[in-house]
C-alpha cells in the first residue's frame, strides 16, 4: 500500500509517494494556477505509473494548499455579504484603527474583503453575558435576506455583537437566510470562532465566507480527480495548526487551511528535530523573498490562537486578523533576493526584493540591484556553476559590480567588505526575528536547535545561531520537498475553543470549567465523527490566561482528567509556570482570569519512520578548494568545498567549509564543526568544546 | 573619536541593535501591562539614550512622547547626579512641565551599566489611566484651572532601588489614584520593559566596547541630522503662516487661536506658535515639550516619515512659542486634556506647509474624542474608569481620498465594544460612520464617526474631550470643510447638545452620543471622478441628497 502527499505552492506542486518497504518517490511539477487539480492529476498518474501501482493501492492522500491564502491576497474570493448588529455596520471597515506605520499619514488601510455596500444590519442585541437585551427582529432579517438575494451574493457571513456568549441570534439569522437563499453557504462567526473582540471575530467569519465557494469547488474537483484515478479512501487536508482535516471540514471552515503549506513545513522540521534528538527547534526557512520562522517546543509545533493574513510590508497589524489556531510563524522581508543599498552611511537589506524574476544581478535576467545572493556569491559561498544543481550559471562579475556600485563605493569599502556587510545585515535582520520567536516568547535559545531550509537558509543559519546562542543547526536532507513530506507526519486533529471569562477564585469556577469542557468535548466528538479517521483520540486542554486586568493572555496547558473542586487551583499552577517561563517572574497573589478555553483531540499519526530518500554513498569524495571570505579567519581563506551527495554518514567537516547541495549551500563558519548523521541530515555544532548541552 | 572612525558595517549592526532594543522594550510593556490605555490603546513609547543623555533610538510607538523624552532624562540627572545612580535603579516622573505635558504620562528612567560605568539610559513612558485629581481619568478640562487639581504630581523620585520597588513611594502613589491595581500593574510592566532594555543595552556595549559604541552614537546623530537638513533644504525658503482655532476650553468660553508661522531658511526650520492665544484657565494647555513633540512629528511627516527618530534628526527643527502662550504655558497651568490639541498642532502646520509643499498637504482631520466615564461598578462595588478613544477620518490627500476611521496623529488602537462592555458598566449603542459628513473634494475627506455610549451604573461623571464642534475641519485647495462635530446627551429622548469639553453627571440609562466631524476635502469637488461619487452612493458614504448638495450630482448640464 502507498500513501501520497502533495503540496500545491504558488510556483511548484511537490509530491511524495511513500511505501512501507520501498524508497519514497519524489516529483516536482509546475503548479497549474487556473486549475490546480490538473497538476495533481498529472503528478499522481506519473508517480503511480512509475511505481507500477494504481489509485486503488493508495491508503491515504494528504494535501496542503495555498488556495485559500491566494484567494484572499489576490482578492479573488466570492462576492460576500455580511450581516451585523444594527448600529454596528462598520465594525469591519473601522477595524482597530492603528496605523501600521506611525509616521506615514499617506498610507491606505488594506481593503476589506467585502465593501460597505455588502454589509447589512439586523435589529437585535446581546449583552456581554449573552442575554438578549433586544430580541432578534425577524422582519429585519428578512429584509436583509431580500437585499442579499437582490445583490447576487454567493456567500454570507453573520457576525453579531457578543454572539460568542450565545449563538442563538446568529443561528436564527441563518435559518431565515437559508430558507430564502438555499444553497448559499452561511458562516456564523459565533460557531466558527466563539471569542470576544468583535473586529477580529468578524474578520475571521468574513474571510471564511469569502473563500468558501472557491475552496468548495476546488475540493470537489480534487476529490473527483482522485476518484478518477481509482482512489477510494478519504483525502485529508492540512490545517494551519498542523493537524489534518477532512474535506468536509475544509469546505465548511476553509479559514482553517489558510496556513496549510507552512504548517506542513514546520511539522517536517519538528519530525527531523526529534529524529536528531532535538525536541526544541526554531525553524528557519529562508527563500527568495522572505524568511519564515517558527518554533517547535518539546517535539510539537508551537501554535498561536490567531494570526494575520496578507500583511503589508510584513508589518504586524497590517493584515487581516484570523481567529484560528495556526503554527506560529514570523515572516520578514529577508531572502536571497532582498535588495541591498547604502543610505545614511550604513547598509540596508530588504524588505524590497528582486524575487526570482528578474532576481539577483548574478542571474543575468535583468536584475540591476545587488541582493543577498549577489553578496553570497561575491564572498565565494555560492558556486557559480552549481546553483540549483547546475541548472543555472551565476555571473560573479555582475554580482561584484553591483555590490561595488551600490555598497562598496558609497561607503568606502572593498567589494568583499561590502558583500560581507550585506551578509551581516541580513543576518542581523533575521537574528532580530529569531529573538522575537525565542527570547520575547519565553524560549531560551540555548536549548533550541535551528532547522534551516529554503534556498538561502543554510548559508546564513550557523552565524545567526552563534549570535543568538543556539547550540546547533540542522540542515535536513531533501528539504526542498519538505512540506510534502511533512504531510506524512501529520496527525488528524480537531481543535475547539470558546471564550468565557472566568476568575479562578470565583466560587463557581470549577463547575463553570466543567461545563465548558463538557460542551467542547461534545463539539469535538461530533467533528471527530466527521473526520472519519481511525484510532482513539488523545485529548489535551489549553487555557488562555492572564492576571485580572491584563489584556493579553498566555497559553498554558491544563491538566487532563476529571474537573473537580481543586481544578481551578491546578489551572492557576499551570498559569504561574507558563508566565514565569515567558516573563521571568510571577505574582502568586494576583487573581487569575481565564479568557479562552481550548480542547484539542489528536488521532494517532499514520506513523512510519521519516524517509527522505537519503541513501548513503559508499565513501566520501575528497573535497575541492576555493577561496571564501571568512572574517573570523582573517578574510579570504582557502576553504574545503564538499558535495553533499558524496558525504557518507558520520562524515565530519571542520569549518571553515562549504557543503554544496543541489537545493542549497551550507556554510560552516570557522570554529564550527558539522557532521552527517545516520539519516543524512547535516548537524552543525555551534558549541565550543566543554559547553554543556 | 569621530563617527568616521567606525566602519559602516559595525555602525549598521549597532544602529539596528539599538532600534531592536527600543522595539523589544515596547513589546514587553504591551504584553505585561494592565490598563486598556497601554495594552489596547498602545499609548506608550520607549527610548534608548547614551551616557550623555542623548536620545539615540526611539521605538515606533505614539509620537506624543517624542520631543519630551530627552528633556526628561536631563531633568532626572539634575535630581540624581550620575554617581548616585546604581544598577537596577529607576526614577519616576510625571510632572506636566518637566514631562510630556500632563500627569497621566509617567516616565520611568533606568540607568544602564557595564561593570561600574554608567553607559546610558532606557526610558519608558506610559499613559496611566488615572493619577487622581478632579475627575476619573485625570483629564478633566472644564473647571480645572491649575495643575494642583489634576492629581498626583511626581517630581523625579527613585521608585526602584537596585531592582526592588520602594514600597513606601509606591504606597503613596497608589493611595492617590482611583484604580490602584491598574496603575501598579502598568508601573510593573514599565519596570519589566526597562529591565529588558538595560540588559540588552549593556550587552551591546559589552559586544562592541564603549569606544566603538560611543563613536557609533556620534555617527548616528550626525547622519540623521545631515539627512534632516538635506530634506529641509529642499523646501522652498519662506515664511508660511496659518490660523486655525480650537472651539473653546469649556462651555461659554472663547475660542483658542491656533496660529503658526513656519520659517524655512536654508537647512533649518522654525515653527513658532507665539501668535496663538494666551494660556487658558482650563486643563487644555500644551506645555512646550508637548508642542515640540507634535511639531517634530509634523516636520517629519512632511520631510521623511521613516527617518530614524533621535536627537540628531531634531536638531534642525526649532519649536517656539512665547512664554505664557497656550503652546508654552507656565506652571501651574492645567493641562490634563492637552491630548485634544495634538491634532490641531499638526493641522495648523499642515495648513502652513500646504503653501510650500502642496503635494504633501491634506485636508484637516476629523479630530477625535477621548472621553472618560468614571463611577462605581454595581457588579464589583469598585470604582471604574472607562477610557475611550474614538477616531474618524483623514483629510483628502493630493492623489487619493482621506482614509476612513484611522488613528489620526497619535497612533493607538481603539478599544473593542466587547472589551468595554465586559469590563465596564456601559453599553455601546451605536458605532458607525456618518453619511454626508465628509468634506467634499476632488479627493474627499474621511467620514465622521458616531459612537453612542449608555451608562448602566447608577451614576457616573463624564469628562468630554473633543473639538471641531464649532470650527469645522478645513479643506485645502478648494476642498470643502467636513461637517462639524456634535456631542448629544440622550439623542433619542430629551436631547441636549453638549460642549466638546463639557463635564456631565450621568445617571443610569443616559446615552452620550459622540459624533465626530468629517475630515476636510482636497481639491475642487467639481473635479471629482463621477465613478467615485457613484461608489460612495452605493457604499452609503453619501446620500443622494448629500451628493446633490456637495457635488451637484444629478444636476443636468
Amino acid at each position: 500500500m502507498y500513501r501520497i502527499a502533495f503540496d500545491i505552492g504558488g510556483t511548484f506542486t511537490d509530491f511524495v509517494l511513500a511505501a512501507k518497504d520501498a524508497p519514497p518517490r519524489f516529483l516536482k511539477l509546475p503548479t497549474t494556477p487556473d486549475d490546480p487539480a490538473r497538476a495533481v492529476e498529472d503528478g499522481l498518474a506519473q508517480l503511480l505509473a512509475a511505481a507500477g501501482a494504481g489509485g486503488a493501492d493508495l491508503e491515504a492522500a494528504l494535501h496542503a494548499t495555498t488556495i485559500a491564502t491566494n484567494a484572499i491576497i489576490e482578492r479573488k474570493g466570492a462576492p460576500t455579504a455580511l450581516i451585523a448588529t444594527e448600529g454596528f455596520r462598520d465594525v469591519l471597515i473601522i477595524g482597530r484603527q492603528k496605523r501600521y506605520e506611525t509616521y506615514d499619514l499617506y498610507m491606505e488601510k488594506p481593503p476589506p474583503l467585502t465593501p460597505r455596500r455588502a454589509i447589512f444590519e439586523v435589529r437585535e442585541r446581546l449583552d456581554a453575558s449573552g442575554q438578549a437585551i433586544e430580541p432578534l427582529d425577524l422582519a429585519s432579517v428578512e429584509a436583509a435576506a431580500e437585499r442579499i438575494a437582490a445583490g447576487g451574493y454567493e456567500s454570507v457571513a453573520v457576525a453579531l455583537l457578543h454572539a460568542y456568549a450565545n449563538p442563538a441570534h446568529e443561528q436564527a439569522v441563518r435559518d431565515v437566510i437559508q430558507a430564502r437563499l438555499p444553497g448559499v453557504p452561511i458562516t456564523l462567526a459565533a460557531e466558527l470562532s466563539p471569542k470576544f473582540r468583535e473586529y477580529e471575530r468578524t474578520s475571521t467569519a468574513v474571510a471564511n465566507a469569502y473563500v468558501r465557494p472557491i475552496v468548495e469547488r476546488y475540493v470537489e474537483r480534487l476529490e473527483g480527480a482522485l476518484a478518477g484515478l481509482g482512489f477510494k479512501r478519504s483525502m485529508f487536508i492540512m490545517q494551519s495548526a498542523g493537524g489534518l482535516a477532512s474535506p468536509e471540514i475544509a469546505r465548511a471552515e476553509p479559514v482553517r487551511i489558510v496556513e496549510s503549506g507552512p504548517a506542513a513545513g514546520v511539522l517536517l522540521a519538528a519530525a527531523i528535530g526529534v529524529e536528531e534528538d532535538w525536541r526544541h527547534v526554531i525553524t528557519f526557512d529562508m527563500g527568495g523573498t522572505t524568511a519564515k520562522l517558527g518554533a517547535v517546543d518539546d517535539g510539537a509545533p508551537a501554535v498561536t490562537p490567531t494570526f494575520e493574513v496578507d500583511p503589508i510590508r510584513y508589518r504586524p497589524g497590517s493584515g487581516l486578523p484570523i481567529n484560528m489556531p495556526a503554527v506560529e510563524l514570523l515572516e520578514i522581508g529577508a531572502g536571497g533576493g532582498s535588495i541591498a543599498r547604502a543610505d545614511l552611511g550604513v547598509v540596508h537589506v530588504g524588505p524590497e526584493s528582486a524575487g526570482a524574476d528578474p532576481g539577483p544581478m548574478c542571474y543575468g535576467k535583468g536584475g540591476d540591484r545587488p541582493t543577498v545572493t549577489d553578496a553570497n556569491l561575491t564572498l565565494g559561498y555560492l558556486n557559480p556553476s552549481f546553483f540549483n544543481a547546475g541548472a543555472m550559471t551565476l555571473d560573479v562579475d555582475a554580482a561584484r559590480a553591483g555590490i561595488e556600485r551600490d555598497i562598496a563605493r558609497p561607503l568606502g569599502l572593498s567589494v568583499e567588505e561590502a558583500a560581507w556587510g550585506v551578509h551581516t545585515v541580513a543576518n542581523g535582520n533575521m537574528e532580530r526575528a529569531m529573538r522575537i520567536v525565542s527570547v520575547e516568547r519565553g524560549r531560551d535559545p540555548r536549548r533550541y536547535a535551528i532547522v534551516a531550509f529554503g534556498g538561502a537558509g543554510p548559508a546564513h543559519a550557523a552565524r545567526i545561531a552563534k549570535s543568538i546562542g543556539a547550540p546547533a543547526v540542522i540542515v535536513p536532507f531533501g528539504a526542498g520537498v519538505g512540506s510534502a513530506i511533512g504531510l506524512l507526519q501529520a496527525a488528524p486533529k480537531i481543535e475547539t475553543s470558546q471564550t468565557s471569562v472566568i476568575a479562578l477564585d470565583a466560587p463557581d469556577a470549577a463547575s463553570d470549567i466543567r461545563a465548558i469542557y463538557a460542551n467542547l468535548e461534545e463539539r469535538a466528538t461530533a467533528d471527530l465523527a466527521r473526520l472519519g479517521a481511525p484510532g482513539e483520540p488523545e485529548w489535551r486542554r489549553y487555557g488562555y490566561l492572564r492576571y485580572r486586568g491584563q489584556g493579553y493572555e498566555i497559553q498554558s496547558e491544563l491538566p487532563a482528567g476529571d474537573i473537580g473542586a481543586d481544578y481551578p487551583a491546578a489551572v492557576e499552577g499551570a498559569f504561574h509556570k507558563a508566565y514565569a517561563q515567558a516573563y521571568g517572574y510571577h505574582d502568586p497573589n494576583a487573581v487569575i482570569e481565564a479568557v479562552d478555553w481550548h480542547l484539542v483531540a489528536t488521532l494517532p499519526a499514520p506513523g512510519g519512520a521519516l524517509d527522505l530518500g537519503w541513501r548513503a554513498p559508499e565513501t566520501s569524495a575528497p573535497a575541492g578548494m576555493r577561496p571564501t571570505w571568512q572574517p573570523e579567519a582573517g578574510g579570504f581563506v582557502d576553504t574545503a568545498i564538499f558535495d553533499r551527495r558524496t558525504l557518507a554518514a558520520g562524515a565530519r567537516i571542520d569549518g571553515p567549509a562549504i557543503v554544496e547541495d543541489p537545493e542549497a549551500t551550507i556554510v560552516v563558519p570557522p570554529g564550527a564543526a558539522a557532521r552527517v548523521t545516520a539519516r543524512g541530515h547535516m548537524v552543525i555544532d555551534m558549541r565550543k568544546p566543554g559547553d554543556a548541552r | 573619536m569621530s563617527g568616521r572612525d567606525v566602519d559602516p558595517i559595525t555602525l549598521t549592526v549597532i544602529w539596528n541593535g539599538l532600534l531592536a532594543i527600543a522595539e523589544e522594550m515596547g513589546s514587553t510593556l504591551r504584553r505585561t501591562a494592565f490598563s486598556e490605555a497601554v495594552r489596547e490603546g498602545e499609548d506608550f513609547s520607549t527610548g534608548v539614550f547614551d551616557g550623555a543623555a542623548r536620545l539615540i533610538a526611539q521605538g515606533n510607538f505614539t509620537p506624543g512622547h517624542l520631543g519630551s523624552m530627552p528633556y526628561v532624562v536631563r531633568t532626572v540627572l539634575e535630581y540624581f547626579p550620575r554617581e548616585t545612580l546604581k544598577p537596577g535603579d529607576a526614577v519616576l516622573l510625571n510632572d506636566s512641565f518637566l514631562g510630556s505635558g500632563h500627569f497621566p504620562d509617567c516616565f520611568l528612567v533606568s540607568p544602564a551599566f557595564l561593570g561600574d560605568s554608567l553607559i546610558g539610559f532606557v526610558v519608558t513612558t506610559a499613559h496611566h489611566i488615572d493619577v487622581g485629581g478632579a475627575a476619573p481619568g485625570s483629564q478633566r478640562v472644564h473647571g480645572v484651572v491649575e495643575a494642583f487639581q489634576e492629581g498626583l504630581r511626581v517630581l523625579p523620585v527613585r521608585l526602584i532601588r537596585e531592582g526592588a520597588f520602594d514600597e513606601d513611594i509606591l504606597r503613596m502613589i497608589l493611595a492617590n489614584v482611583r484604580v490602584p491595581e491598574k496603575v501598579e500593574g502598568d508601573l510593573r510592566a514599565q519596570a519589566n520593559a526597562n529591565r529588558a532594555g538595560v540588559e540588552r543595552l549593556s550587552g551591546l556595549y559589552a559586544d562592541h566596547g564603549s569606544e566603538i559604541a560611543e563613536a557609533a552614537y556620534d555617527a548616528i546623530l550626525d547622519r540623521s541630522e545631515a539627512r534632516m537638513r538635506e530634506l529641509i533644504g529642499a523646501i522652498p525658503d519662506g515664511v508660511y503662516s496659518f490660523d486655525d482655532q480650537l472651539d473653546d476650553y469649556g462651555p461659554d468660553t472663547p475660542p483658542i487661536v491656533v496660529a503658526v508661522d513656519v520659517s524655512v531658511a536654508g537647512d533649518s526650520i522654525e515653527v513658532d506658535f507665539s501668535r496663538s492665544s494666551d494660556q487658558v484657565p482650563a486643563a487644555l494647555n500644551a506645555y512646550i515639550n508637548y508642542t515640540r513633540a507634535y511639531t517634530v512629528f509634523a516636520v517629519k511627516v512632511f520631510c521623511d516619515a521613516l527617518l530614524p527618530q533621535n536627537d540628531g534628526g531634531m536638531r534642525p527643527i526649532s519649536t517656539k512659542a512665547r512664554e505664557g502662550c497656550f503652546f508654552n504655558p507656565t506652571f501651574p497651568a492645567s493641562s490634563g486634556g492637552r491630548a485634544a490639541v495634538q491634532i490641531r498642532i499638526f493641522d495648523a502646520i499642515n495648513g502652513a506647509m500646504a503653501q510650500a509643499l502642496p503635494d504633501r498637504a491634506m485636508g484637516a482631520f476629523s479630530h477625535w474624542s477621548n472621553p472618560n466615564i468614571g463611577g462605581v461598578d454595581p457588579e464589583t462595588g469598585k470604582p471604574f474608569v472607562m477610557y475611550d478613544l474614538a477616531f474618524g477620518g483623514y483629510g483628502g490627500r493630493a492623489d487619493k481620498d482621506g482614509a476612513e476611521a484611522l488613528a489620526p496623529v497619535m497612533n493607538c488602537r481603539n478599544i473593542p465594544v466587547e472589551v468595554h462592555e465586559t469590563n465596564n458598566p456601559v453599553r455601546i449603542r451605536r458605532l458607525e460612520l456618518m453619511a454626508d459628513s465628509a468634506g467634499a473634494g476632488k479627493f474627499r475627506g474621511g467620514a465622521g464617526l458616531r459612537k453612542d455610549i449608555e451608562l448602566l451604573a447608577e451614576e457616573a461623571l463624564m469628562t468630554g474631550l473633543g473639538d471641531r464642534h464649532i470650527s469645522q475641519p478645513f479643506g485645502v485647495f478648494d476642498g470643502a470643510p467636513g461637517q462639524a462635530a456634535r456631542t448629544v446627551l440622550n439623542p433619542d429622548g430629551e436631547a441636549r447638545e453638549l460642549g466638546s469639553k463639557e463635564v456631565v453627571d450621568l445617571k443610569r440609562g443616559d446615552v452620550v452620543s459622540f459624533q465626530l466631524a468629517g475630515a476636510g476635502g482636497y481639491g475642487d469637488p467639481r473635479e471629482r471622478d463621477p465613478a467615485k461619487i457613484d461608489a460612495d452612493l452605493a457604499d452609503g458614504y453619501i446620500t443622494e441628497a448629500g451628493a446633490r448638495r456637495d457635488y451637484g450630482y444629478g444636476d443636468e448640464t
